[in-house]
């Protein structure tokens, strides 16, 4: 939404200073620009959808601002740049300069020099010496820490292949309307990972809720992006990462959180216990293991990292990180067997196994879940 | 009598807290009142305008109130937090640490120790005056139980406002006729001088090609201004950015004219001078509403949610496409500087500090 412009506060000791005056011209001021930023808003949208401004491409922007920036180094540059500057530092120069605009002035600085030569130099090469042993000391970590680095690359997963996924369609799914009402009550903004077509967020939309979508694939995004959906082409573990403490009021999971490797689930659920404020809402959408086992595509189960969770599991975990799990749902379609009908010999022997395969192999396919932050 | 003097770390020349200070001596004089400046250190101009700060108690008398101009880290603090004076802190923002962590690790280290020995003083300040209702709350979560806002004292009078002809001529010429993007502040992390360069990229690539940037201030954080630069370079702006420094007040005010928008996307401004100085020009503002950004400008230009550069890019265009909204815009502003005019800030600053001196009195 656009922001009228913000005005000193009316109740600062200093009120007389403000630029408010209740009357109906200033309301009229701040009404046209609010329609200004709000053409301003439509015109971005526009272009968005008319292919004008591709998807990543401010964040692209940031990231070769990045690659400038020592403060955006990151992993193993980060490290060999501030090794350099330590380097470069562990170096102490004793001949200290002796230009002067006054010939006098040159001459004095060099006799001081020259004088306190023998002292500096005892005390100087002690420093260096130390300086020197830090900094090799620094180069055998960096070293250790390369070696790990690529202990760890060489075990990273492949992408899984985009085509034999679920197609992301969360708007139209069984779950949404139960989302929507979850997530209703979020006191500010909300965020829907792995938000594919946008229709999840349209949804939240219509309902009056502030909503916008992440999702790392550019595909899936191209028909929101069409749309003048607010959505951004990254994953929504990058997202959490960046955006700020307490800026969200309710987060939306779906897709990948099902195949998250368990580090990752860890770092999502650290995040999701940071990012939100108290009283946000998680509502998180997942495939049953079992359902996972049977249904999903064999290349897709074998490169995933990770497995989907039971609701169980994401529930004990949500409340171990603060939440408190208000609602499990089940649904998305039921594949158990029927009961055979009662009257053969071995109905009820049958309908035990049935009960069990059920419970154990077939059962409901999917889960929504839904959490509050309360501490 | 009342005597109110004050403390500044820094006594400089055509600096905004030392003409500040300097304009708030004089009015207060003006007040019939006793006042001198006490500083760290006085650039070789102005130092017969000051003391050094040690030297105070030699001049000290009972009743005296002494303001502080806080800005930096700085041995003065330490000098007041023992006097027993009543204090009253004129805070003008101390830009968090973590903007230059990574940048100049020196330059973190002294602002962080400029909050430290602000959170020391707030709580035994009699009053807090802050030129923001953004800084009083700052100063307010420091400990300071009296807060009132009063704007910097800065004179922006329209009617003494002249522009350097030959300086306007000569960046009309460098530009000729392409649309002028301007931003005015030091070259520093919490100014996000890469989102502006990122909006003309956006500019260029969905309105105007040949539109360009002027950057106008100094080069206080060098890695941070190479980085800009070398960013605006690798993105084929390096003709299209313009830095201006040490400009006579007659072609900053070229500068100003020759813009089209102002633009400021700083993510963290404790009042920001400069749109004053672009309501003055007439030069319509777009502006991220951040720290005390929203409430100077008020409704004398387009505050932003977001410093997304197609948003950015879009604001500027929508200004540059619509005479009605930049003339309105040009207008606000011009009803807005008369919120901050020097007689009226001089005005409030003398009848707060008389209220704190009828108080030490004990006549309030």
């Amino acid at each position: 939404m656009p922001t009228s412009p913000a005005s000193p506060s009316a109740d600062t000791p200093d009120a007389a200073l403000s630029a408010v005056d209740p009357t109906a011209e200033v309301a009229e001021r701040i009404r046209y620009l609010d329609e200004v930023m709000a053409e301003i808003d439509a015109e971005v949208r526009r272009r968005r959808a008319s292919g004008d401004l591709p998807a990543g491409l401010e964040r692209e922007l940031d990231e070769l601002f990045l690659e400038f920036s020592p403060v955006g180094l990151q992993g193993r540059a980060r490290l060999r740049e501030t090794l350099s500057l330590v380097d470069g530092s562990a170096y102490i120069d004793i001949a200290v300069p002796t230009e002067s605009n006054k010939a006098v002035g040159a001459y004095i600085k060099r006799v001081i020099r020259k004088a306190l030569g023998w002292y500096m130099g005892f005390i100087v090469a002690q420093v260096v010496k130390f300086a020197w042993s830090v900094s090799r000391m620094l180069h055998v970590v960096v070293d250790h820490i390369e070696i790990l680095e690529a202990t760890v690359d060489a075990n990273r997963s492949v992408d899984l292949p985009t085509a034999l996924l679920p197609s992301a369609v969360p708007g139209s799914a069984w779950w949404a309307p139960a989302a929507v009402d979850a997530l209703r009550s979020a006191p500010g903004r909300v965020v829907v990972g792995d938000c594919g077509d946008g229709s999840l967020v349209e949804a939240l939309i219509a309902e009056g809720i502030d909503a916008y979508g992440v999702d790392p694939s550019d595909i899936a995004l191209e028909p929101a992006l069409m749309r003048g959906v607010d959505v951004r082409g990254e994953g929504v573990l990058h997202h959490l990462d960046v955006v700020a403490t307490e800026a969200l009021a309710g987060v939306a999971l779906t897709g990948s959180v099902q195949w998250l490797r368990p580090i990752e689930r860890e770092r999502l659920i650290e995040l999701l216990s940071t990012r939100l404020v108290v009283d946000g809402i998680v509502v998180l959408h997942s495939t049953s293991p079992e359902s996972w086992a049977a249904s999903t595509s064999p290349v897709v189960r074998d490169l995933a990292p990770g497995r989907p969770l039971h609701a169980e599991t994401w529930a004990h975990l949500l409340v171990a990180s603060g939440f408190s799990v208000s609602t499990v749902l089940a649904g998305g379609g039921d594949r158990s067997l029927a009961h055979v009908t009662a009257g053969s010999a071995d109905a009820d022997t049958l309908n035990a196994a049935i009960d069990t395969i059920n419970a154990r192999l077939l059962g409901v396919s999917e889960y929504l879940v839904v959490a509050v932050r309360v501490r | 009598m009342t005597a109110v003097h004050q403390f500044v770390p820094a006594l400089l020349p055509r600096d905004a807290t030392g003409d500040h200070t300097r304009a708030l001596r004089d009015a207060f004089r003006a007040q019939g009142w006793e006042s001198d400046i006490y500083v760290e250190a006085a650039h070789d101009e102005l130092s017969h305008e000051a003391r050094y700060f040690e030297r105070y108690p030699e001049n000290a008398r009972p009743g005296d109130v002494l303001l502080y101009q806080v800005g930096t880290s700085s041995p003065v603090a330490d000098f007041l937090l023992g006097r027993p004076e009543p204090l009253v802190l004129d805070y003008h923002n101390i830009t968090p640490e973590s903007f230059y962590v990574g940048w100049e690790e020196h330059t973190a280290t002294k602002v962080a120790l400029a909050h430290r020995q602000v959170a020391a003083l707030a709580p035994r300040a009699v009053l807090g005056i802050a030129d923001s209702a953004f800084n009083a709350r700052e100063l307010e979560l420091m400990g300071c139980h009296h807060t009132a806002v009063v704007p910097i004292l800065v004179e922006l009078d329209v009617d003494t406002y002249e522009v350097d002809q030959r300086e306007l001529s000569r960046l009309t010429e460098l530009h000729q006729g392409a649309t002028v993007l301007l931003f005015v502040g030091r070259i520093s992390p919490n100014k996000a001088h890469e989102h502006l360069v990122e909006a003309l990229w956006m500019y260029r690539h969905l309105y105007d090609p040949d539109a360009c940037l002027h950057l106008v201030g100094p080069l206080v954080t060098p890695d941070y201004a190479d980085a800009v630069f070398a960013f605006a370079a690798e993105l084929g702006l390096a003709d299209a950015v313009r830095h201006g420094e040490g400009l006579t007040a007659g072609e900053l005010a070229a500068w100003y004219e020759d813009a089209d928008v102002f633009v400021c996307l700083s993510q963290h401004e404790g009042f920001c001078i400069p749109l004053l100085e672009a309501m003055r020009a007439g030069t319509p503002i777009v502006a991220l509403d951040a720290g005390a950004v929203g409430e100077t400008m008020a409704d004398a230009g387009i505050l932003l949610p977001t410093a997304r550069p197609a948003t950015v890019a879009a604001a500027v265009d929508r200004i540059r496409s619509d005479d009605v909204l930049a003339g309105r815009l040009v207008e606000s502003g011009r009803r807005r500087l008369r919120d901050f005019t020097s007689e009226r800030t001089a005005r409030r600053f003398v009848e707060v500090l008389a209220e704190v001196a009828a108080i030490d009195r004990g006549v309030a």
